[in-house]
């Protein structure tokens, strides 16, 4: 099938009635979550997940993905009235546009914002549809040392791109693993740290270690600081940039969709990392006059269009190997298992309807974005007037209900208070919790992987460096690390990274 | 020797005592062979390579100048801790709705920031929307009251 049937088929399921249903109420979320500071995009989804399990899988999919991208449009718009930041992708737009509105231009700003969105959203949907098949055609060749050797890649690529401390980043990776592969040993039938609770035996649910990490922690994290009161709100004005705008922009725009829609692949990158690159790469190469700084419309445009970008095509990775490339697609690929659909490269094959459906209803997304930011965004502003102090109580209630409600088993409670506590510390420990949740979801998988390159090559271990593509991604891993630990780029990676 | 980054220190010691846990557990599950790995072996050597972090993490921390650890405010930390632990030992003998505003309760006098009246509204607004979604909408069989 070409891609164009493919795509046909895609608009056919996600214009169901249902599935235009879902999708509005994902982005409608998305903006929502990606509008209110305090939480983010991964939480929501990971509170959403017992609510996809009743949904077809092409539903849930199509749901969950319009909470994320939907974030992105959310967080801009904050960012530029108010300067919060909703979510920390916009945290770069805040530099520009709240300039922006400063000078009476805030309309302009968000104006610049949905356009460059929707246009990085549109493009880098078509790429995925693109890139997808093949790079799942030649995943399906691999073999468990292939498979073994490309997962330990993205998790170093993922370690590799992430702020903070190599060491303690990778150590986090293996705590993750551990985790992942707590409860019954599916080959021996032993139970492994399970502490001889019953509730183990069926290993870590995976809802309430991200709930607790990402939802509880967060709170309590929160609720140390004082309540930040919202600034200025400013007037928005017209909306419709001028062509003048227009006109300068669009290479920022072009230039933030191409470096988004690539580093939105890596492991590790995905809509926050976009957002920085393309706002240096910006500065560094827009036309002068430059104002970056002082109220740029290019320092608006270029970012906005690249963690949209980004966060399309992390896509990629995920629906074509099955390997998540931030938490946010971890937890999407937990909403795939929890449909008994096991991710990977045979999934474009074996349920073309819902890989293609995500894919259309993508753009449907997109566009439902720009109609709803647009003319509502003094209703999104009003958000912000939500106190924490009533928010926070919601959180932990939601949080409560939606992991109960997955296997209905009280003992996934106590791993969730647990878990929050754990977080905590993590998050005062400045130790990443993302690198946690990708070994969390990897780790049953890479043991497997093992198990078998090792069974078919009778032990000896060397045949992971003797097989060509799987040597391959070893070199890139071993070279991320080399690079990684070179001085110069380390400082690079620190400054590049920093908020 | 004095510890010049606390974080990482702490860090440090956190990552130690997971190996420590990972290896000593390990080692009650039958270890197999690499070619016939068994229940023990990939657990074993994640623990191995957890410990080496550890301590390099922990050596770092003498030598590196880094930041140091801020007060931790247990209060936030446990009231959310212990009201989800609430919830679980409440959900399925007193159902729902009084679940719920227990944990409400405990969440507004641990940490003494909403009115009365604001967290009533909040009580009453959560239960009716928990139960239009999970109970009506997505049919969940969940307790609503209790189980006498």
């Amino acid at each position: 099938m070409d891609v164009f049937s493919n795509i046909a088929l895609g608009f056919h399921v996600a214009l169901s009635l249902q599935n235009i249903g879902y999708c509005f109420i994902g982005v409608l979320l998305g903006t929502v979550v990606g509008v209110l500071p305090g939480i983010g995009p991964v939480t929501t989804v990971a509170m959403l997940l017992p609510i996809s399990f009743t949904l077809t899988p092409e539903s849930a999919l199509i749901m969950l993905a319009g909470i994320y991208y939907g974030a992105q449009y959310g967080g801009s718009t904050t960012a530029i009235l108010v300067n919060i930041p909703g979510e920390a992708s916009s945290v770069v737009t805040t530099i520009d546009g709240h300039k922006m509105a400063g000078l009476g231009r805030a309309g302009p700003a968000l104006g610049i914002a949905a356009i460059g969105s929707f246009f990085a959203g549109c493009t880098s949907t078509l790429l995925i549809s693109f890139a997808a098949p093949p790079l799942a055609a030649v995943a399906l060749k691999f073999g468990p040392s292939e498979y073994f050797s490309l997962m330990v890649c993205g998790l170093i690529a993922a370690i590799v791109l992430a702020r903070g401390s190599v060491v303690k980043a990778i150590a986090m990776v293996v705590i993750g693993l551990l985790l992942g592969i707590a409860g019954t040993d599916i080959n021996s039938g032993i139970r492994r740290f399970t502490f001889d609770f019953r509730g183990l035996a069926d290993g870590i649910e995976f809802v309430a270690l991200s709930m607790g990490i990402y939802g509880l922690a967060d709170v309590a994290y929160n609720l140390q600081k004082t309540e930040e009161k919202a600034g200025l709100v400013h007037e928005i004005g017209r909306i419709w940039p001028s062509w003048a705008d227009l006109k300068l922009s669009t290479p920022s725009i072009l230039r933030g969709t191409a470096l988004g829609s690539i580093l939105g692949v890596l492991p590790g990158g995905g809509a926050l990392l976009a957002a920085f690159a393309a706002y240096t790469l910006e500065k560094k190469v827009a036309k002068p006059p430059r104002h970056f700084g002082e109220g740029d419309i290019r320092g608006v445009a270029a970012p906005e269009a690249a963690n949209n970008a980004g966060a399309q095509t992390s896509f990629i990775p995920m629906l074509t190997l099955g390997i998540p490339s931030n938490p946010t697609m971890a937890l999407m690929i937990g909403a795939l298992m929890i449909h008994g659909i096991s991710p990977g490269p045979g999934v474009m094959n074996e349920r073309p309807e819902m890989f293609w459906g995500i894919i259309a209803s993508m753009w449907i997304g997109n566009l439902m974005l720009v109609i709803l930011n647009l003319p509502l965004v003094g209703l999104w502003v009003k958000l912000l007037s939500v106190p924490y102090r009533l928010l926070f109580p919601a959180i932990i209630v939601f949080c409560c209900i939606g992991t109960y409600a997955v296997n209905r088993n009280p003992f996934d409670m106590y791993v969730m208070a647990f878990a929050a506590v754990f977080g905590y510390l993590c998050l005062k420990l400045d130790c990443e919790p993302a690198p946690l949740i990708l070994g969390f979801v990897l780790g049953p998988m890479m043991e497997e992987n093992l198990r078998r390159t090792l069974l078919l090559s009778r032990g000896d271990v060397s045949i992971l460096v003797t097989e060509p593509i799987s040597l391959g991604f070893l070199i890139i891993s071993a070279l991320l690390l080399l690079v990684v630990a070179a001085p110069f780029i380390r400082r690079k990676r620190e400054e590049a990274l920093r908020e | 020797m004095k510890i010049k980054a606390e974080k990482e220190f702490w860090s440090g010691l956190m990552f130690l005592a997971f190996a420590v846990v990972a290896i000593v557990m390990s080692r009650g599950y039958s270890l197999g062979r690499a070619g016939q790995m068994g229940p023990g072996y990939f657990p074993l050597a994640l623990g191995v390579l957890l410990a080496f972090l550890g301590a390099i993490t922990i050596s770092q921390s003498f030598v590196k100048e880094g930041e140091k650890l801020d007060a931790l405010r247990l209060g936030p930390l446990l009231t959310t801790a212990l009201s989800v632990v609430l919830f679980g030992l409440l959900i399925e003998v007193a159902g729902l709705v009084i679940s719920v505003a227990l944990v409400i309760a405990i969440l507004g006098i641990g940490l003494r920031s909403a009115t009365w009246l604001e967290l009533t509204a909040l009580t009453v607004g959560l239960i009716v929307f928990a139960i239009a979604v999970f109970v009506f909408a997505l049919q969940l069989p969940l307790p609503i009251w209790p189980t006498v």
